[in-house]
């Protein structure tokens, strides 16, 4: 997907917490950011925890991309949760701020790219973290198909997108959408 | 006169008065001053004799008794409090045997899960005939150092846990550790002290010698065997497979094209491979197919071209399939193979990765396949330890001729554990290295010792031939404790316990140095260890042993720079200041020590985990339980970062990294990943390349391996259990539990 010039900055985000260097979120070495609030509600959840969108604690992007830029090793961040695309402004402001420093932005949602399509029309930063988006994990964890053998996947009906696919298949949305008379 | 005299065990020997004139002659001389004359001591002798006879008194402490009255009723107090203490001892030793045997009864006994005695060495299986036997060994033999052997101070010194004097129970007998070239001992062939081997003549027989090699030399020291230049070694074996292959499959195809008998076939390949200028070789096949239609007729080019492309195609396939073979067979040997009476595995290890011949890229090749496809039924090995070198322009970066290999080793290691990885390009190890000559490259041995520079002869800072002769380990958190948080007292404890390292150290030497060609048939007799080679059988082994390195080890520099300044050096940088400080003073020290006598006196990170246990466990005794020193069940190990403190691995490795230099006689450090690594390379190699950036010597990385709680299977356990093939949340029936039983030690039960 293109990248927008110009991203406001956003001052705070909810997150349950960070880890710090993973191997599990990603390729390489990650900045693993878990926000906080998630209305999916998958059964078997292996992070129920960052479901209630009181818990955790306030942070901001600057912070966040303060810890981050310490370590040298890493390859970039990943955006878990808790469900990403219910605070898109600030992350999508600091997926910017990573991208500048020249590493990747792995994201993690519940969500459908198809389900994200319609939500960004009411949210536009939906749209510009898909943008800053260099990969993927997308579709609700359905405990039935459940599948350790991919490694970023946690069950089969998941996809891993990069940011090609997730443009390419936004594009087919719009189009799917510019052919529904009125909209 | 009692004609009989009963002794402490009740048997009766017959009474023999010059006994208790030699004892008393021994009390009066070890006082040096009130000197009882010939005549006095027979006066004295009587007189207990006839009190003896007087009181009908029979039994040895009784006797004893009136020896010590009758001396001080004379006037001779001092001799008589001589007499006393001379008996004290005793009755100490005494009571020591009966300690012995006390263990040698648990020993024989009890189950080796009940006893910590019997599971000391993890490697040893205390259960079985011969590990319990060993364990007899050494038992007895600790016993007789510590009783009459040692130095009085360091006897103490180790007792109490101010050090540790590693492998004790071996201080009369051997040396750690040994590098071995196996190019110079397959030459000609060798005896392993039990029978004659000639020079191996395939890949398989190399593999197969290398193992016998470990496993002889391993009877004769009590450290791990290592070989510094495996690709380099067994490189030597692809060669020579490769060539008979080629001739077979030139005869074959002849045989065929040509419809030759076989015999006819074999002929005249020989007359066509005759007079050229060189063998074919895995890596020369154009050149070589070149010039052996350079050398024959127009006629016979065509037919010779179709032959030549057959057997190099024939030869590569049949020598890469036999060379899997011999490496995998090397791993499954070097696990189950026996040494120590039966009772253990070599404790081996393998270093590679710096041969660029297509011979040297095919053993690692397939060593590291090997690895990982793991033994039997997947299982992960123990042995060997490998080590991947790492050296830029030749396997570091991807433009380099090896980078395939190194890129193979990480995948192997994410999945097996095994190879570690060391830097060639640190600073303290390149100084050593010369392009092309393995014997300057820096090998480890497992569990991280490092032998190569020589200050007993400059001229050979080499790796083969040569080992550890021991290393000795100072207590540094009770140093801490000791120096109550003064810094200054904290250094002149510490040269207090160098100096008294440093003569252990020699004492063992000079024990070590006694020994001949003949106590070490394989090492000394087949010119394994340096210069042995110019030594004749009767010969003492102290000149060429000056090649080995005497070590000075220290463990817990976390909790003693907690004892000082309340945090240890990965919470704060003073602490890291001093912590750097502290093993620099150690360096230094074994440097000057080294200069003054010409020995290699060296600096060792201790890796001994049991150790570290019997410290703290001794220090609890002693000061209480301390936080953050002795609130835990191990001293952390040599100058690590404590395993329970969260570090990001960059900090870890920023933090360590110093002290690889320092500790030249060896260093390991830990990088520990939360996660399957095998799905995430890109991060291993994240890691392994920042270790080499930031100057560490050798390195692993560790993640922890899924096990399965039913059948104990430990590896990467995907959907479905390699071992048992469960699935998870289902079970195993308890008949096929049993059957795993039989082939896998450590099924649960």
């Amino acid at each position: 997907m293109q990248r927008n010039a110009s991203l406001p900055c956003v001052h705070s985000l909810r997150v349950h917490g960070v880890v710090e260097e993973s191997i599990v979120d990603g390729p390489g070495l990650r900045f693993v950011v878990f926000t906080q609030g998630c209305l999916h509600g998958c059964p078997g959840c292996h992070n129920p925890a960052t479901h209630s969108f009181g818990e955790g604690y306030e942070t901001t992007p600057q912070a966040l991309l303060t810890q981050f830029a310490t370590n040298p090793l890493l390859a970039g961040v990943t955006f878990s949760g808790g469900e990403p695309f219910l605070q898109p402004e600030p992350l999508a402001f600091l997926a910017k701020q990573v991208h500048a420093l020249g590493k990747t932005v792995v994201v993690y949602t519940g969500y459908t790219l198809e389900a994200l399509y319609p939500l960004a029309q009411e949210r536009p930063a939906v749209a510009s973290l898909l943008e800053q988006t260099d990969l993927l994990i997308d579709g609700p964890y359905v405990a039935a198909l459940r599948e350790l053998d991919s490694g970023l996947k946690g069950s089969s009906n998941q996809r891993i997108l990069d940011n090609e696919a997730i443009g390419s298949l936004w594009n087919v949305l719009q189009l799917r959408q510019g052919n529904v008379p009125n909209g | 006169m009692a004609k009989q005299i009963v002794k402490r065990d009740g048997c009766s020997v017959l009474f023999d008065s010059s006994k208790i004139l030699n004892a008393i002659a021994k009390a009066n001389k070890a006082v040096g001053e009130e000197e009882i004359t010939a005549t006095g001591l027979l006066f004295v002798t009587e007189e207990v004799c006839r009190l003896l006879e007087a009181r009908s008194l029979s039994n040895v402490e009784e006797i004893q008794d009136v020896v010590e009255e009758v001396l001080i009723r004379f006037g001779f107090s001092k001799t008589a409090k001589a007499y006393i203490l001379y008996r004290a001892e005793h009755t100490k030793i005494r009571d020591a045997e009966t300690y012995l045997m006390d263990i040698y009864k648990k020993l024989t006994w009890a189950p080796a899960k009940e006893e910590d005695i019997k599971r000391e060495n993890a490697n040893i299986d205390g259960d079985t005939a011969m590990g319990t036997m060993l364990r007899y060994g050494s038992e007895g033999s600790k016993f007789f150092i510590d009783n009459y052997v040692l130095p009085k101070d360091a006897a103490a010194g180790h007792a109490n846990g101010d050090i540790h004097i590693h492998d004790k129970d071996f201080y009369m007998l051997t040396e750690t550790c040994c590098q071995i070239d196996l190019i110079r001992l397959f030459k000609k062939g060798f005896s392993t002290g039990h029978g004659y081997l000639r020079e191996p003549n395939s890949i398989e027989s190399y593999a197969a010698l290398a193992c016998i090699a470990l496993q002889a030399n391993q009877n004769e020291m009590h450290g791990g065997q290592s070989i510094p230049n495996f690709d380099f070694a067994m490189a030597q074996g692809v060669n020579k497979t490769f060539r008979k292959e080629y001739v077979a499959a030139f005869a074959c195809f002849l045989e065929v094209k040509n419809e030759l008998d076989a015999a006819e076939a074999v002929a005249r390949t020989e007359v066509l491979l005759q007079g050229l200028p060189y063998q074919p070789t895995l890596g020369n096949g154009e050149a070589f197919g070149q010039a052996l239609l350079a050398c024959h007729g127009e006629t016979m080019r065509p037919l010779l071209a179709k032959t030549h492309l057959h057997a190099t195609q024939k030869a590569i396939q049949a020598t890469r399939r036999r060379t899997y073979q011999a490496m995998e067979a090397f791993i499954h040997n070097l696990n189950t193979m026996n040494s120590r009476a039966g009772a253990q595995v070599p404790f081996s290890s393998v270093n590679y990765g710096t041969d660029v011949s297509a011979e040297g890229r095919m053993v690692v090749e397939n060593l590291l396949l090997a690895t990982k496809a793991g033994l039997g039924n997947g299982e992960t090995s123990i042995f060997p330890v490998q080590i991947f070198k790492v050296k830029a322009g030749v396997s570091f970066n991807p433009e380099d001729p090896n980078y395939d290999l190194f890129r193979l080793a990480m995948e192997t290691s994410a999945r097996r554990l095994f190879p570690n990885f060391s830097f060639l390009d640190a600073p303290f190890n390149a100084q050593y290295y010369r392009e092309g000559d393995y014997n300057s490259e820096v090998a480890y041995m497992g569990c991280r010792t490092r032998v190569i520079g020589n200050v007993y002869d400059t001229e050979r800072q080499v790796t083969c031939g040569r080992g550890n002769l021991s290393f000795t380990t100072v207590n540094l958190p009770r140093l801490g404790l000791e120096a109550k948080g003064n810094t200054a007292a904290f250094f002149t404890l510490l040269d207090e316990r160098i100096d008294l390292v440093f003569r252990q150290l020699l004492h063992r030497f000079k024990v070590q140095g006694s020994k001949k060609v003949y106590n070490y048939p394989f090492l000394m007799g087949q010119g394994i260890w340096l210069d042995s080679e110019h030594l004749k059988w009767e010969d003492s082994i102290e000149e060429v042993l000056k090649h080995g390195t005497l070590t000075i080890g220290f463990i817990g520099l976390a909790e003693a720079l907690y004892a000082l300044l309340g945090k240890h050096h990965g919470q704060c940088e003073q602490a890291q200041a001093l912590g750097l400080q502290i093993v620099q003073h150690l360096r230094r020290r074994a440097d000057e020590k080294a200069r003054e006598t010409g020995l290699n006196f060296s600096l060792i990170a201790t890796p001994a985990e049991g150790l570290s246990g019997r410290f703290v466990a001794l220090d609890k005794q002693r000061y209480g339980t301390l936080e953050g020193i002795t609130d835990k069940d191990y001293y952390t190990n040599s100058f690590h970062v404590p395993v329970s403190f969260s570090i990001a691995a960059f900090r870890k490795i920023q933090l360590e990294a110093p002290y690889h230099a320092l500790t030249n006689a060896g260093h390991i450090s830990y990088v520990e990943l939360d996660g399957d690594a095998s799905k995430n390379l890109e991060a291993f190699e994240t890691i392994v390349r920042f270790m080499h950036a930031q100057g560490v010597g050798y390195g692993s990385i560790n993640h922890p391996l899924d096990r399965d709680p039913v059948c104990g299977y430990i590896g990467v356990i995907d959907d479905c259990c390699p071992r048992c093939g469960r699935k998870e949340g289902e079970g195993v029936s308890e008949e096929a539990l049993l059957q795993l039983k039989k082939q896998y030690h450590d099924v649960p039960m």
